[in-house]
């Protein structure tokens, strides 16, 4: 039996997207981005907050505010920071560039050029840096309204190792070298668990783990179930308890090879790109409440009643929490946003997802 | 004595079978036997490396092993080169290629570079990050046929479209560009006046079918 909800009572988007992401019948789906790679951030937001990239990055307070002010301006239905995938490459020890106020910050050298080299690698201090900038930016945000999520977001273990190495060493090493990548990613998944739940006790309710890097698409089924399922799975399983309303793995690319290997994640959502078809995902993945997948060059280079289109068919293909496929670009105009959580708002109720169906 | 065919099947078998120290010591043998070293790479490396393409097609390969497949090939080449006749090294297609200035993402570029090498173009690599101008002057100097630009994001596509204007503005749009990566369309390819390719081996297809239309053989 499904849980009614009383006509009456409102739903938060905390409770709606707690509800949805346990599988249990919300009175329509939420609309979300959760922030990290995911970004969630545009140029509309900044001006209106008065806090622009680049500086957001590295300054707590304008990160909160520039955070909040997504969902102020009638958004995305959560908080979440930060706003690039950097922060722990950065705190590990990899140079960084801060990008522009449409580029976001990215890596610009490898601080290691051998997976065995892992040990010189520092370790992520949540005391310093802007690893200290998303917590303070947290607890910020924790003062904010409380009917809104705020989402702890992290780098997956594969695409920070490939922050940290050179990718093309990497990706050979888990032929020449694979004791010592097992290494390197048992090094790296410990600093996120240690990242994730600093994010976590500073006030954030659910967790996202996002790993571009680490797909089916590049490693294939094999590699995905030897190198990066078992270390994903890892932070889901030390951060579940501190992820009150749940957690959510992004997996990149094609998705086709891997189902199996899906069905094996701990997590409660699985959120993927707009070049999988949600169908499929929906016949092929199990135990999984479903999330995404509304293209974000689309949401970019598009008008509202595109957008509109794209999420009533997602929502129509078995999507559970309608969100952006990827990190939205910066340039998005604020009205395909706003169409999207429009879309959402008039979808339909949902009876427990198919998470139960386990 | 071995034969030529067999030891040309034997380089061929190492790439696709990611043995680089076989291929090495097989190549040796190869030159040791007096075999031709262009035919040693054009009719073995090479054949074992579109071998592996194949099987990245068809999903057996991923790029793991696509790229220890092309370190074997590469340590191959590293023996038979010295030994190729003069002119067997001029006049190749030459390519220049790279990510686009916003984004460090460069595993797919460094496919395509090697796919490209593979199939017998002169690839200049820019490497990641790297402004339009750049591409430009590059291939200018050099006189490249095809400029190659991937991006995995999509706030930096459009420094592809400036990469296009910016031959455009130069009288140089007998430059063809070719585009690939995550976001990337053939119809956002088309848009810019740009060719997509899917994939590594897709772009060696279009690669050709470009410098064909360019230069009447």
């Amino acid at each position: 039996m499904p849980t009614l909800i009383p006509t009456k009572e409102r739903l938060t988007p905390k409770d709606r997207l707690t509800l949805a992401l346990q599988g249990k019948t919300v009175d329509r789906p939420p609309c979300i981005c959760p922030g990290g790679m995911m970004n969630m951030i545009v140029e509309s937001v900044m001006d209106r907050t008065k806090s622009p990239w680049p500086e957001a990055h590295s300054d707590s307070r304008l990160m909160a505010d520039l955070a909040a002010g997504m969902y102020e301006g009638g958004g995305f239905e959560n908080y979440g920071v930060p706003f690039c995938m950097t922060v722990e490459a950065e705190s590990m020890g990899a140079p960084v560039s801060m990008g522009s106020r449409t580029h976001e910050p990215r890596v610009t050298d490898y601080p290691i050029d051998a997976v065995s080299r892992w040990i010189e690698l520092r370790d992520i201090d949540v005391t310093t840096g802007r690893a200290k900038v998303v917590i303070e930016a947290i607890r910020h945000l924790g003062k904010k309204n409380p009917e809104v999520p705020i989402i702890a977001n992290l780098t997956g273990p594969i695409s920070l190792a490939t922050s940290l190495i050179e990718p093309v060493l990497f990706f050979k090493a888990l032929h020449k070298k694979p004791e010592e990548a097992h290494e390197l990613l048992e090094h790296v998944t410990k600093n996120l668990i240690a990242f994730g739940k600093a994010q976590l006790e500073a006030g954030a309710q659910l967790l996202t783990i996002s790993d571009p890097s680490g797909t089916g698409e590049i490693l294939g089924p094999r590699m995905f179930a030897r190198f990066a399922l078992p270390y994903l799975n890892a932070i889901v399983r030390e951060l579940n308890d501190f992820a009150k309303a749940g957690t959510i793995i992004h997996i990149c690319g094609r998705l086709k090879g891997i189902y199996q290997e899906l069905n094996l994640l701990g997590c409660d959502a699985l959120s993927f790109d707009a070049i999988t078809d949600v169908r499929q995902v929906a016949e092929h993945v199990t135990g999984k409440v479903l999330m995404g997948n509304v293209s974000t060059f689309a949401l970019e280079n598009s008008g509202p009643e595109k957008i509109t289109a794209l999420c009533k068919s997602c929502l129509a293909h078995g999507v559970d929490i309608l969100s952006p496929a990827c990190g939205i670009g910066p340039r998005t105009p604020f009205e395909n946003i706003q169409a999207m959580v429009n879309a959402a708002k008039k979808g339909e109720k949902k009876e427990g997802a198919n998470k139960e169906g386990t | 004595m071995e034969s030529q065919e067999s030891l040309l099947k034997e380089l061929s078998n190492h790439v696709v079978d990611m043995a680089e120290e076989e291929a090495v010591e097989t190549a040796k043998r190869y030159i040791d036997g007096g075999f031709d070293a262009y035919e040693g790479i054009d009719q073995g490396l090479a054949v074992g490396m579109e071998r592996a393409g194949q099987l990245y097609e068809e999903e057996e390969y991923y790029i793991p092993e696509l790229l220890m497949c092309s370190d074997a090939m590469y340590a191959g080449m590293d023996i038979l080169t010295p030994h190729l006749k003069a002119d067997e090294s001029k006049d190749r297609h030459k390519v220049v290629m790279g990510v686009v200035e916003g984004d460090t993402h460069d595993i797919g570029k460094n496919l395509v570079k090697i796919m490209l090498e593979t199939a017998g173009f002169e690839v200049v690599d820019l490497g990641r990050d790297v402004p339009p101008e750049d591409f430009v002057s590059k291939a200018m100097e050099i006189g490249a046929e095809i400029i190659g630009l991937s991006t995995l994001m999509t706030t930096t596509m459009e420094n592809m479209e400036r990469v296009v204007q910016l031959l455009a503005e130069k009288g140089q749009s007998q430059i063809r560009v070719m585009v690939g990566g995550g976001p990337i369309s053939s119809g956002f390819a088309r848009k810019i006046g740009a060719h997509y390719s899917r994939n590594a081996s897709r772009a060696v297809e279009l690669a050709k079918s470009l410098v064909g239309e360019v230069i009447p053989c």
